[in-house]
Parts: structure tokens; sequence; C-alpha cells
């Protein structure tokens, strides 16, 4: 019987779909108070792993290191309730807005630095700061933003995106979207150009592949997924300020996971998505404790387990997972 | 006006001290330290302990500025061992994510056990007038320390054997060692020196306002920008780029607001990476 070549690929997008799927069903025990809290959980658990499918392009596979994830997200998302707030835009008309913004963010960003030859070290500088620009901005730009304060979004947004079992497969939608778009952009020519991107830039320069087109591309589709989820958030969360967008909740959370699962592959997200949703509740209890956790984490990950869950678990069980 | 200027120097001196710990090791071990601003905390808090207990400001100032050595020192023996094992992008990353998560772990520790304590040193007297202006003692005594402290580094730099050694290695390590010397011994010696260095800055801003845990971050951030603009290997630069820092900062706030100050202050690190990738001060290229 002569399989398709990407049959291991379908076969895991249909399960991790079927899975998530399930989760809430298995939540429902819990009753109608704790099941609500934990199914607040799960679905911030699915943004976050949105936000590492983005990433895992833009830094697992073309080696640029953003570290304005959370800034992007924030970008797109306050272009989108800003729309909707002032200029009375639906919240779906708005969200592409907010995700072309992200997009060309993170396209410019991708292109200059390309452009001005920038080793991943200033990459990740100049997108740093830009977080702390962004987070500075929107504390300054008090007259639309409410500054610190920041807005309520429950008024505003679509009944889909309201706390509950709809948002919850709205956006395991988007997140199946995103690894099915991941999927296609892999086997596509642009993979295979990313695939030799990240193994050595300059011998991919020099077997004619256009790097800069392609790290470009990279940024913008990851940016614009970013914007998608973070557009996505501020109406689920019906509240946003510049910390719920900053580098220590969004960029550090990310990069965790995306060490912890893998990167470069399709179901690295997902499960490094999962761990850190089960580590962070774990550590929750610690209080103020969970930031040195958190660091513990990252040092630990970076130092002796770089290579993430998916390739340890490809030479245990010597199975080809994607 | 000639306040606000001083005030700016000064800042910016303290700063420079902070910075120069982030040039030296990135030059030096190819490490870009995230962590310096809670060197500084760490530098600052012993401080603070030590004048708790009972003991004189100044061994107490002495005292932190070793416990920030010592801690760069099991920093640079233990964690940063992998990183220095890698090169290129490599080490670099390395470098990044151990000392991100590093700063992590430190915040996390001082907030959760020592939020309490902060460090503000006074002295006895708190300002004098000269032609008419009225100082703060405590800007002179920054300015001193951080004075002192970059004669030395020039002098150490400049006219010794092992800082010849030093900068040789910050000029081409793979050289360096060709001529027989050690890399990672010197690292280490440049790594507690830097660490130091930031506890000094730490104490420096226990003399200007206070230091609290929570400031690590926040340092950080304004030594990396000053690093950035300076050119992160040129440590002439970096002074350069502190004062100057120093003083827009003193000069924004004072006719801007906050928010838009951090907003220049960032702006140029950015269009000196883009523009000047070598630092703003850095000739030819």
């Amino acid at each position: 019987m002569k399989t398709s070549r990407y049959f291991v690929e379908y076969l895991t997008l249909l399960l991790v779909a079927v899975l998530l799927a399930l989760v809430p069903l298995g939540l429902a025990p819990l009753g109608p108070g704790g099941g609500d809290y934990y199914l607040r959980l799960a679905t911030m658990m699915l943004i976050y792993m949105i936000y590492t499918v983005a990433f895992n392009i833009i830094f697992g596979h073309t080696r640029q290191l953003f570290l304005c994830v959370g800034a992007l997200a924030g970008c797109s998302a306050y272009v989108s309730v800003v729309l909707v707030m002032r200029m009375s835009f639906s919240p779906w008309a708005s969200i592409p807005v907010g995700i072309a913004f992200a997009a060309i963010l993170g396209g410019a960003f991708s292109y200059v630095s390309v452009r001005r030859g920038l080793g991943v070290i200033f990459v990740g500088i100049v997108t740093l700061v830009f977080s702390m620009i962004f987070g500075n901005l929107i504390l300054g730009l008090r007259v639309w933003t409410n500054g610190e304060t920041g807005i309520e979004t429950r008024n505003l947004r679509p009944e889909a995106l309201a706390p509950g079992l709809e948002s919850y497969y709205v956006i395991l939608g988007v997140l199946m979207l995103a690894l099915v778009f991941y999927h296609l952009l892999m086997r596509s020519r642009a993979g295979t150009a990313f695939r030799a991107i990240a193994d050595d830039e300059f011998a991919a320069e020099l077997a004619g592949i256009d790097v800069t087109m392609y790290k470009v591309l990279a940024a913008s589709v990851g940016s614009a997924l970013i914007g998608a989820a973070g557009a996505v958030y501020a109406y689920y969360s019906g509240y946003i300020n510049p910390t719920v967008y900053g580098p220590v909740s969004v960029d550090i959370a990310v990069l965790v996971t995306l060490l912890l699962g893998g990167m470069g592959t399709l179901l690295g997200p997902v499960i490094g998505g999962v761990l850190f949703a089960v580590l962070d509740e774990a550590v929750r209890p610690l209080g103020r404790l969970n930031v040195l956790a958190y660091g513990v984490l990252i040092v630990i990950l970076v130092i002796a387990f770089r290579q993430g869950l998916v390739a340890m678990l490809r030479k245990l069980t010597k199975v080809r997972i994607p | 006006m000639i306040a606000t200027l001083i005030d700016g120097i000064v800042q910016g001196l303290q700063l420079s001290l902070m910075a120069v710990g982030i040039t030296l090791i990135f030059g030096l071990g190819g490490v870009l330290n995230l962590a310096q601003g809670q060197f500084a905390v760490v530098g600052g808090i012993v401080a603070a302990l030590c004048i708790n207990a009972g003991l004189h400001p100044l061994a107490a100032c002495a005292l932190g500025v070793l416990g920030a050595g010592l801690l760069g020192l099991v920093v640079d023996r233990t964690l940063l061992i992998p990183a220095y094992r890698s090169a290129g992008e490599e080490r670099l990353l390395l470098g990044l994510l151990i000392t991100l998560g590093l700063s992590f772990v430190l915040n996390g520790f001082l907030d959760y056990e020592y939020s309490d304590v902060s460090l503000s040193l006074r002295l006895a007297t708190p300002s004098f007038d000269v032609a008419g202006i009225t100082i703060r003692t405590a800007s002179v005594a920054v300015a001193a320390i951080a004075i002192v402290a970059f004669a030395l580094l020039f002098v150490f730099l400049k006219t010794t054997l092992l800082g010849k050694v030093i900068r040789s290695i910050i000029q081409n390590e793979v050289g360096a060692g060709l001529c027989g010397i050690n890399p990672g011994r010197i690292r280490t010696l440049i790594v507690v020196l830097s660490a130091m260095l930031a506890g000094l800055g730490g104490i420096a801003q226990g003399l200007f306002s206070s230091l609290g845990t929570e400031m690590g971050n926040g340092l950080t951030d304004y030594a990396l920008i000053v690093a950035v603009v300076g050119g992160v290997r040129s440590i002439n630069g970096t002074l350069a780029a502190g004062v100057l820092l120093g003083i827009v900062n003193a000069f924004a706030s004072y006719y801007v607001g906050a928010y838009l100050t951090l907003i220049i202050l960032l702006g140029t690190a950015v269009f000196t990476i883009l523009l000047r990738p070598a630092g703003l001060f850095a000739t030819g290229s």
C-alpha cells in the first residue's frame, strides 16, 4: 500500500486537533466553577501555542531572534481595539487591520536587519529595544490607550470570543489553521529555503537562495500569526494593558515553550505549550518565587536540553515525529 | 540648567560603570550579559545587609562589591561554561539565553527573600553651594567613584602586561590563543571585574537615591543601551555614550517627560545599531 509522503504529518495534525478538541470534555466534570477556570487556562494555552508556532517560523527556521513577540501581538491588539473604539469598526473587520500592521512591522524589522547584516544578537537587541519602546508608547499615548490602566474590551468583543466553549473552539480553529499553514509552508519551496538558511546562511546564499526574501517572508508571516493571536487575545481576555503584552509575560513564555518542545518541528510548539501550561500552573502556588522557577527552567533548558522534547522522543522511539 | 547638566553627567558616569561590564564581557567572552543590572542589585543588597548588621558603610560597600564579584566568579565558572565551549553565533545565543535565565533567577530570589531591603546611603552633608549652584554631595561622590574606577581601568588596560593580554583577546581571540594566552582564565578575571564594576554602579545608585530589589531589569536596560550606543566593543565609547545619554536623559526628563525620554534613548540605541554598528563614536569602519 502506498501511503502519502506526508502521512505522518497529516496523522499528527489530526491527532492534535482531536486531542485538543477533547480537552473541554475532560474539564467538564470539574464542575461549573473549576471547569471555567481550567477552560480559561486551556484557552490561554492555545493562544500561546499560536505565538510559539509563529516564533518557530521566525526563530526556529530562519534564526531571527525576535524578542518582540509580545510587542507585535500588542501592536496588533491595540490597533484593532482602538479602531473598534474610535472608528466604530466591527472587531472582525479590525482584526485583519491589526494583523496586517504586525506583519508589516515584523517584515520591516527583518528587512532592515538583513540589509544591515545584523547578527542574531543585534536582531535580539533591536527587537528587545522595540519591545521597550512599544511599552512606553502605550503608556505615553494615554489619550488613545488609557496608559497603564488599560482598556476594557468586554463590551467590544464579538460573542464568539467571550470566554466559554465557543471561544475555545474558535481559537483552536485558529491554531489548527496556523499548524496546517506551517505544514504547507514547510513542504513548499520556502520550507526548503528555510532549512538551508538555518543550516548555513552563507551557503544558502551561494546556492542561489534569496536569503533576504525568505527571511522577510518568514518574519512577516510569523508576525501576522502573532498579530492574529494577539488581537484574538485582546477580545478574549476582556482587558488589555501594556503589561500583558510585555516581554516577561509573552516573550519569555514563548521562548521557554519553543525550547521545551523543540525548535523547527511541527509538534514542538504544541507539546511545549501543553508542558508549559502544566508547569506554569505547578509553580503558581510559589507566588513570587515563580519568576525564579522560570529562570531556573530557562537555564536548564538552554544548557542541557537544547534540542527539545520532540528530538528526544525521536531518539527514544526511533519514530519520525514531525 | 547647569544643575541639570551636572546631574546628567553624574548619572551618565554611573550608567557607564554599569555598561562597561557589558562591554568587557562581550568584547572578551563573546557573551552579552543580560544580568548586569542584577549584579549591581546584588552588590547593593549585600552592602545594605552589611550596614543593617552594623558594619561601617565603607566596609559594607567594599563587601558589596566583593559579593558581586564573587557572584560573577561563580556564574563564570558554572553557568557560562557551556557558552564558552561553543563558538560564533551559537555562543552569543547561548550566552544571551543563559544570562537571561540568570537575571530571572536573581530577580525572583531577591524579590522573594529581600524585598524589604533597600540600599540608600546618606552622606553627612547632603549638599553644598558652588558659585550659586547647589550641588549634592552624593553627585560628587558618585562622580569621584566612577572617575577613579575608570582611571584605574584605563591604567590597568594600557600599562600592565595583563591589560595588554586582555586587549589582545578582545582584538582576536584565536590569535591571542596562538600566542600562548589562555583566554579562559582571563575571561574569568574579566567577568569578576565586570561584576564588581556593576556592584559599584549599584552602590552609586544607592548614593544617588536608593536601590531596591526590583531595579535590576531597569538597570540592565539602561546599561545595555549605553553599551550598544558606545559600540559593544569599545570602552572609551562606552564612557562617552554613558555621559552623553546621561545628559540627554537629564534634559529630556526635565523638558519632555519620562516616557518620551526613554523613547528617545531607545531610539538612539536602535539607530546606532542600524547606522553605526561599531558605536556612535567609532572612527572609520
